[in-house]
């Protein structure tokens, strides 16, 4: 009886921390940094990144004003060129549209821009259709990779879904019970996933649904204030923790897979990290604001 | 030996059921005593007893000299021979006075310190309280009994009983240990539906609303005990200012949303907040501006509707959890202060620092140069990194570390040698 019963006992206790720590098996190794644009100039609390899903790295150079571009080969990031324009004097999001367009998010004119592949401002997303008057104010957009783009209007608590030309589509509720979000990300079969800075958790909607539910619960024991979430081809949720210095990785069903990095200087580690997108084969790609440099890291389980 | 386990089987099979349903002997019994052997045995040596158990409310076992029903006549683990914990030795009588689901419970009784209100033996005050009336609550209420001394506009019941809309154990209905919901409570002495109440309010339906978003519950120097800071439009009766008119079916919906309300009188805060690069998100959000601020009134400064530490930390926990875990405190966060660092509204820099230049803004409270020689500022380049400039934060972590000064690393062992190398042992 006594031996059934620390049987029982001993499996509850190995699945009540299971349910917390499923598998911390999710490892991230550095790889080396980008420092500089090609005339050798050092970037400037870069806050975003984003990569076209073939080559091509863009990043968000946020303290010097600019966007910069690189091709990326194996481990290795080229300068592929800068793009400064009046339009966006303070960017802090970047992401690539289907057709080698960039968009831009301004944290000055809280904007987003389009930017033809060639570098040239083509004019903001006015989001039209059916959506209420007011302002919008995105806090952060991601991209379908059909074009679609998902703008997460924090004055109207939603996410609206517009259409390539910027045609409203949908609007996606927020949960109702959320802190704050400051950041989202679309994965290839067009499920949203929403960051909530403040009660540390994420949010998801699939393609159909009206609203964000919770993917996960509070996860204070494993984060300090979230504000970036990448999903990569496999399903992989990552998240920046800025004020923690770190990187958590989820699973598809929010289940905790690891935490990785850590306060510092030395390659590898960070300071306040603010942005992040999956890079090419089984990388990620941060942007490691306080530290100046975007921190490139393979994925390995 | 098989056929003796078989009866064993058996005995245990009758004894314990009944075992289990058999009363646990009382505690006179479980000692044995003898007759004449209770309370007045131990009043025998505890003579000055005599005097407290005069007094006019007893507590029901000292009254049947049941000293053994909490005390331990011989040994005990806890103070005062306790037969149990002070946490948990008065609830095994009094259970239920903390509802299941209480929404705010009496720190004292939290902590099972039932002895900072009750004499656990006697006392001249009904339920055995250590002070009668009002005087029991200002005990350790001070700061309030203080407040509502010097008010010059007075809520009656305040003056009458804290019991008139407090429980002091817990309440399952509400924060601050209060009966009911706010507004039924208040409703219960103020009735809506008269006209004086109509007007009072410039005919708005505030009957359902929260009256003590505009009301101190305490008193207040301000006429209707409106709270200390009163935003003017409801100072001067001008709701209709932000709010749809009174006759309207949606009278308390605002007129705009977010900061757009605010935005109609504070445009030039509003104006100068959506110019710099970086807004504090919160200002841009649904909440807007209410995030933060009270619309109506607020006993802080500028309408917090917190003190500024507790405000910022109910986003920023994370941060407030540092600095209390920090070895060494930086005042300004010990303090709350978080604007003696950070633009509350936006700025052009990380973090919303009110200079772009953190030893800049370090040396406004810090003379560097008493502090140290060590080089810093935009010239001083990183050794670690040749993209950042040595400041103040490339050695200290502002809102704290485990270690001294709350330095990033040990300052015995690691933080030098991140830069300087060539002295690594």
């Amino acid at each position: 009886m006594l031996k059934a019963l620390r049987g029982h006992c001993g499996a509850l206790l190995l699945l009540a921390l299971g349910a917390t720590h499923a598998a911390e098996g999710v490892k991230l190794r550095p790889l080396p940094a980008i420092y500089t644009d090609d005339r050798g100039s050092g970037l400037k609390q870069p806050e975003g990144v984003a990569f076209d899903g073939k080559s091509l790295l863009a990043v968000a150079d946020t303290g010097n004003r600019r966007l910069l571009k690189y091709t990326i080969a194996g481990d290795q990031a080229t300068p592929a060129g800068e793009i400064r324009l009046a339009e966006i004097p303070y960017p802090i999001r970047v992401q690539f549209g289907p057709g080698g367009e960039l968009f831009a998010l301004d944290g000055r004119s809280r904007r987003i821009a389009r930017i033809s592949p060639a570098g040239e401002f083509k004019g903001y997303v006015e989001p039209s259709g059916d959506i209420q008057a007011g302002p919008l104010m995105p806090r952060s957009f991601a991209i379908e990779r059909a074009g679609s783009i998902y703008v997460l209007d924090v004055f109207r608590a939603r996410v609206l879904v517009l259409d390539p030309s910027g045609r409203t589509g949908r609007t996606i509720a927020y949960p109702g019970n959320q802190g704050f979000l400051s950041d989202l990300a679309v994965d290839e079969r067009g499920t949203v996933f929403a960051v909530d800075s403040v009660g540390r958790r994420v949010f998801v909607a699939g393609k159909p649904d009206a609203a964000l539910v919770p993917l996960t619960g509070d996860l204070r024991a494993d984060l300090a204030f979230p504000t970036a979430v990448a999903v990569d081809g496999q399903g992989r949720i990552f998240l920046a923790d800025q004020n923690g210095d770190g990187i958590v990785i989820l699973g598809q069903d929010g289940s905790f897979q690891g935490r990785q990095a850590g306060t510092g200087w030395k390659e590898g580690s960070l300071r306040y990290p603010s942005g992040l997108c999956a890079g090419p084969s089984g990388t990620i790609l941060v942007a490691d604001r306080e530290n100046g440099r975007v921190q490139m890291f393979a994925v390995s389980e | 030996m098989k056929t003796r386990i078989g009866v064993i089987t058996v005995l245990l099979a009758i004894a314990l059921p009944a075992a289990a349903t058999a009363a646990p002997p009382a505690p006179q019994d479980r000692f044995r005593l003898k007759a004449g052997a209770r309370g007045k045995l131990c009043l025998s040596c505890h003579a000055t007893f005599q005097d407290t158990v005069s007094r006019p409310f007893v507590h029901t076992p000292v009254k049947a000299g049941d000293c053994t029903d909490c005390h331990d006549p011989h040994a005990s683990s806890h103070g005062k021979l306790l037969a149990a914990g002070a946490a948990t030795i008065c609830s095994s009588c009094h259970a239920g006075l903390v509802p299941e689901k209480a929404r705010s419970v009496h720190a004292p009784v939290l902590a099972g310190e039932c002895i900072r209100c009750h004499d656990p033996h006697a006392s001249r005050n009904k339920s055995n309280l250590i002070a009668a009336g009002n005087d029991l609550c200002t005990g350790c209420h001070a700061e309030m009994a203080k407040t509502i001394s010097q008010v010059k506009f007075r809520h009656a019941p305040v003056a009458g009983s804290c019991l008139g809309c407090h429980d002091p154990h817990a309440s399952g209905k509400s924060e601050f240990l209060l009966k009911k919901e706010v507004p039924a409570l208040c409703n219960d002495c103020h009735r809506a539906d008269q006209p004086v109440f109509a007007k009072q309010h410039m005919n708005y339906p505030v009957a359902k609303g929260r009256c003590t978003s505009c009301h101190d519950p305490h008193g207040s120097n301000n006429a209707g005990i409106l709270w200390a800071t009163i935003h003017p439009p409801v100072a001067d009766k001008m709701c209709s200012q932000c709010h749809q008119e009174a006759s309207s079916p949606a009278a308390l919906a605002v007129k705009k949303p977010g900061f757009e309300l605010c935005r109609g009188c504070h445009s030039a805060m509003v104006n100068e907040t959506l110019a710099r690069s970086r807004v504090h998100w919160p200002v841009l959000d649904k909440a807007g501006c209410q995030n933060c601020h009270s619309p109506h009134a607020s006993a802080r400064n500028a309408l917090l509707k917190e003190p500024a530490g507790l405000l910022c930390g109910t986003c920023h926990a994370d941060t407030i959890a540092r600095q209390e875990k920090s070895l060494t405190k930086h005042a300004p966060v010990h303090d709350g202060n978080c604007a003696a660092c950070h633009f509350p509204h936006a700025s052009d820099s990380v973090f919303l620092l009110k200079e772009p230049n953190v030893v800049g803004l370090c040396g406004t409270c810090h003379n560097w140069k008493e502090h140290s020689n060590h080089p810093v500022g935009e010239k001083a380049v990183d050794p670690r990194n040749r993209n950042l400039s040595l400041d103040c934060l490339s050695c200290h972590r502002s809102h704290g570390s485990p270690f001294k000064s709350f330095a990033t690393f040990d300052t015995g062992a690691d933080l030098c040698v991140q830069c300087h190398q060539d002295v690594r042992r």
